[in-house]
C-alpha cells in the first residue's frame, strides 16, 4: 500500500560485517529484526508474486514462501503477503473466522503490530489491509482496500487429483472436465452438490481457482467486487488473486444451482440480522443459539439493526454476497436484501 | 456477548506463554544450561540443526532448550531465525573423501581401503537401562586412560568410487555447481531437479524420512540397497576468499553420511548399479540411510510406490509443514463446520423427502425450469424437514 523501498535504516540490520550484524541484533523483543520482519528481498519478491497474480486472475504464482514465525497452516501466507503490503501510514485488521478476537488473530495483529508499526483495527471500514481465515466481511469492501486470504489448500483440483503437477497441465489446459465429473458424480449419489466450504469457482471465464475454505456465503461477494482479494499460501508456496471487478462464477449445473448455507428462520441471538452468515453455538442448558459470525459487525448491528452493509459507501444497494436467508436459495444478491419475506 | 466460540485476546496468549514457560522452570533445579545441551544432547540438537536445515550448534542448544526438547519445534525456531538472515556467500563444493571420519563401516566389503572405523556407537551395545545414570555426580572420561599412538589423521577413499572405477555403478547427472538450487529461496515445483529433492531429503523430519525409506525396504518398492558406506566425522567448510580469490577452510561441519548401491539395472546393454546419497547435518545416520534409500527411489522415477515418486515424498517430508497443518487443526473451524452442517442437513432432507414423498426425486429429475424447480418444490420441502431432523 505504501511505499517501503525507502526503508527506515535505523531499524534494517547491518549487512557491513558478522559483528555489526550481531551487534545490530541485540537489544529486546523485534529490535534487530527489519521492518515488516521479512528481508526487503523477500517482500519485493511476494509483491512480485501478488503483481503476477493480478495479472493472472485466478492463476496460481510459485512463490519462495519464508519460513515465519508461526506455524505453518495458521497463516503464514496470510501474513507474508500482509506485510509486504504494509506501510507505517496502514492500518491493519485481522479476522480468524469472523472473530477479531481469536487468538490467532491477535498473535498475527501482534506480530504486524510489533514489526511493521502500524495501526490495527477491528472496524472492518477502517482497514487499509484485512488479512483473513475463511471470512469476507460482511460490511461491503471498497476500492482502497485488499484483501489477503489465507489458503491451506490452493488448488480446487486437489479434490479429485492429489498431484500438483498433474494439476498444473490441467490449469494450462483449462481442462476441467475431472471436476465436472466429480460435481455430477455428487449430484447422482446425494442428489445435489456435496460441497460445503472452498467451493470450485470460475475466475474470468478461465481459471478455476479454490477461494480458500470460505463458507459458500461468501463466494458470490469475489464477483464483480471493488476490492482487490489476495489469497496467499504459506505451505504450499502459491499466491493468486482477484482483481476488482473480475466475474467469479461458482461451478454449477443449470439444474442444481448454486447454494449458499440457509439459516432457514433464524436470526443472530445478539443483534437480530437475519441477512449474515450465522454459526450456531450450543449452549450449557442445550439450547441452540445462532449468532452472526461477523463480530464486528455483528456490535454495529447491536447499535443500530437496519444498518445496511454498504452504510459506509455513497451509493446504495451495493451487491455484496447473499440478501438475505430468505431469498431464493441460488445466491441471491444484495439488491433483494430488505424484500425476503416468511416462507411458510 | 457470550456467543462467539473462541474469544481470546492477548492476554490470554500471554498467560498461556507463562504456563509454558511454567512448566520449565517451575521446579527447584536449576534451569539447564545451554552448554549442558549442547555438550550432552548433541543428538537431540542435531536433529533441529538437520530439519532447520541450519548449521549452528549452539544456537540449536537454545532452540531445544525454549522448545522443551520438542525437536520439531526446535528445527522451526532456527528455521524462522534463518529466514531472516542474509545468505552471504555459496560455499566451495567438497569432495566426500575430505571428510575427517570419526566412524565409517563399509557394509558391502570386509575390508575396504582406509579400513572399517567402528568409532562412538551403541549400535551392538545391549539395550538395557543404566540405573547408575541415575545417580550419576561426577563426569569422567571413561577413556582417560587409554594408551593412544599419535597418529595423522588419514583421509579415506569413497567406497563407491571404487566401484564406479570399475564402470559397475552409474554416473549421475552434472550437477549445476554454478547456480545450485535453494528450496528455500526458490518454490519446488515437479518436476523437479536432484538437487532440490536430496535439499529437502536432507531437511526432512527423521521419523518421516525414516517411515517412508522404510516403506520402501518393507515392500512398497524396489529399492533394497547394499550400503557402500556409512560416515559420520566432520566436512571442512571452504569459501572462496572475497579478495584474494583462494579458496579457504573457515570452520567444520559435523555432518552423517551414507551411500549405497542398489541392485537395480537402468540400462538393458551396459547393465550398472543404481545408487542413492544421503547426507545430514549432525550425527543422524538414520535419516542419512532413509535419504539414501529415498534418494535411489526417486530416481527410479516411477510413480508405482510412494516412496518412489517424488512429489509424494516431497509433500510429506518436511516437518514444519506436516508440523504446523496438523496442528492447525486445532484453531477454531466453526465457520466452515456451519457450512458442512447446512449440507449435511440438505442431503439427509433430500433423502428424507425421497423416501417419504415419492413426488419430490421425479419432480428433482425432470426436465422443468431450474429455477422453478429449486424455488417453487424443493426448497420449502427441504425446510420443513429441516426441522423433523433438527429433532432428533
Amino acid at each position: 500500500m505504501t511505499e517501503t523501498d525507502d526503508i527506515d535504516v535505523e531499524t534494517a540490520v547491518s549487512a557491513d560485517s558478522v559483528e555489526a550484524a550481531l551487534e545490530d541484533l541485540e537489544g529486546e523483543g523485534l529490535e534487530g529484526y527489519n521492518y515488516a520482519y521479512l528481508d526487503e528481498h523477500t517482500k519485493r519478491e511476494v509483491r512480485r508474486a501478488i503483481l503476477k497474480a493480478i495479472a493472472i486472475p485466478g492463476h496460481q504464482v510459485p512463490y519462495a514462501s519464508r519460513p515465519m514465525p508461526l506455524a505453518r497452516g495458521w497463516g503464514t501466507g496470510g501474513i507474508q503477503a500482509s506485510l509486504s503490503l504494509l506501510g507505517p501510514e496502514d492500518t491493519f485488521k485481522v479476522i480468524d473466522q469472523g472473530s477479531d478476537e481469536s487468538v490467532n488473530a491477535a498473535n498475527i495483529r501482534r506480530l504486524a503490530a510489533d514489526t511493521a508499526e502500524v495501526a490495527t483495527t477491528t472496524d472492518t471500514t477502517d482497514a487499509d489491509v484485512i488479512q483473513t481465515r475463511h471470512r469476507i466481511p460482511e460490511e461491503v469492501l471498497t476500492d482502497d482496500q485488499i484483501l489477503v486470504l489465507q489458503v491451506p489448500v490452493t488448488d480446487a483440483l486437489r479434490k479429485v487429483d492429489s498431484s500438483d503437477a498433474a494439476n498444473r497441465r490441467r490449469h494450462a489446459h483449462k481442462n476441467y472436465g475431472k471436476m465436472w465429473v466429480h460435481l455430477y458424480e455428487n449430484v447422482v449419489e446425494w442428489g445435489e452438490i456435496n460441497i460445503a466450504a472452498r467451493y470450485p469457482t470460475m475466475v474470468a471465464g478461465r481459471y478455476l481457482m479454490d477461494p480458500s475454505p470460505i463458507p459458500r456465503w461468501d463466494v458470490p461477494k469475489l464477483d464483480d467486487a471493488d476490492n482487490l482479494f489476495v489469497f496467499a499460501a504459506g505451505r504450499e508456496a502459491r499466491i493468486y488473486a482477484v482483481p476488482p471487478h473480475t466475474d467469479v462464477e461458482p461451478l454449477a449445473f443449470e439444474d442444481r444451482q448454486f447454494q449458499v448455507e440457509r439459516f432457514p428462520e433464524q436470526s443472530c441471538a445478539a443483534c437480530g440480522s437475519t441477512d449474515t452468515y450465522l454459526t450456531e453455538v450450543e449452549t450449557d442448558d442445550g439450547t441452540r443459539h445462532f449468532a452472526c459470525n461477523d463480530a464486528s459487525f455483528c456490535l454495529k448491528r447491536q447499535d443500530d439493526p437496519t444498518l445496511p452493509k454498504d452504510h459506509h459507501l455513497e451509493r446504495s444497494g451495493v451487491d455484496w454476497g447473499p440478501g438475505t436467508p430468505d431469498a431464493d436459495g441460488d445466491g441471491g444478491v444484495a439488491g433483494d436484501a430488505d424484500d425476503g419475506g416468511d416462507d411458510e | 456477548m457470550g456467543y462467539v466460540a473462541v474469544k481470546a485476546g492477548e492476554e490470554l496468549i500471554q498467560r498461556a506463554e507463562d504456563l509454558f514457560e511454567k512448566q520449565r522452570l517451575a521446579d527447584e533445579d536449576a534451569p539447564i544450561t545451554v552448554d549442558q545441551l549442547e555438550g550432552q544432547l548433541e543428538r537431540l540438537t542435531a536433529q533441529a540443526m538437520s530439519e532447520a536445515g541450519l548449521y549452528a550448534p549452539r544456537l540449536a542448544a537454545l532452540a531445544v532448550k525454549q522448545a522443551q526438547g520438542d525437536t520439531v519445534e526446535a528445527a522451526f525456531l532456527l528455521r524462522a531465525y534463518r529466514s531472516t538472515l542474509e545468505r552471504w556467500d555459496e560455499s566451495v563444493p567438497v569432495e566426500p573423501s575430505a571428510m575427517f571420519a570419526t566412524r565409517r563401516v563399509s557394509p558391502a566389503f570386509k575390508d575396504v581401503p582406509g579400513g572399517q572405523i567402528l568409532g562412538p556407537t551403541k549400535d551392538y551395545t545391549q539395550r538395557l537401562l543404566d540405573f547408575e545414570l541415575e545417580d550419576e555426580d561426577e563426569s569422567g572420561d571413561p577413556t582417560a586412560d587409554w594408551d593412544l599412538e599419535d597418529a595423522e589423521p588419514t583421509t579415506l577413499t569413497n567406497v563407491v568410487d571404487v566401484l564406479r572405477e570399475e564402470g559397475l555403478v552409474s554416473e549421475p547427472d552434472e550437477p549445476d555447481v554454478d547456480a545450485p538450487t535453494d528450496t528455500t529461496r526458490e518454490p519446488v515445483t515437479f518436476p523437479v531437479e536432484r538437487d532440490a529433492v536430496l535439499q529437502e531429503l536432507a531437511r526432512g523430519e527423521t521419523g518421516a524420512v525414516t517411515a517412508l525409506g522404510y516403506s520402501a525396504l518393507r515392500g512398497y518398492g524396489q529399492v533394497h540397497p547394499t550400503l557402500a558406506e556409512v560416515r559420520v566425522g566432520k566436512l571442512p567448510l571452504t569459501i572462496e576468499h572475497p579478495y584474494t580469490g583462494d579458496e579457504v577452510t573457515v570452520a567444520d561441519v559435523a555432518v552423517s553420511e551414507s551411500e549405497a548401491v542398489v541392485p537395480v539395472y537402468a540400462k538393458r546393454d551396459d547393465p550398472q548399479f543404481a545408487f542413492g546419497y544421503g547426507l545430514t547435518f549432525g550425527r543422524n545416520e538414520r535419516k542419512a540411510i532413509s535419504m539414501t534409500i529415498l534418494d535411489a527411489s526417486i530416481q527410479l522415477e516411477s510413480e508405482d510406490e510412494p516412496a518412489e515418486n517424488a512429489e509424494f515424498v516431497l509433500d510429506v517430508v518436511d516437518g514444519m509443514d506436516s508440523f504446523g497443518f496438523i496442528e492447525h487443526l486445532k484453531l477454531p473451524h466453526y465457520v466452515t463446520f456451519q457450512s458442512i452442517l447446512d449440507r449435511i442437513r440438505a442431503i439427509r432432507e433430500r433423502k428424507v423427502a425421497g423416501t417419504t414423498d415419492d413426488e419430490a426425486e421425479p419432480a428433482a429429475d425432470d426436465g422443468t425450469d431450474p429455477a422453478e424447480c429449486e424455488s417453487s418444490e424443493s426448497e420449502p420441502s427441504d425446510r420443513e424437514t429441516i426441522e423433523a431432523s433438527d429433532d432428533d
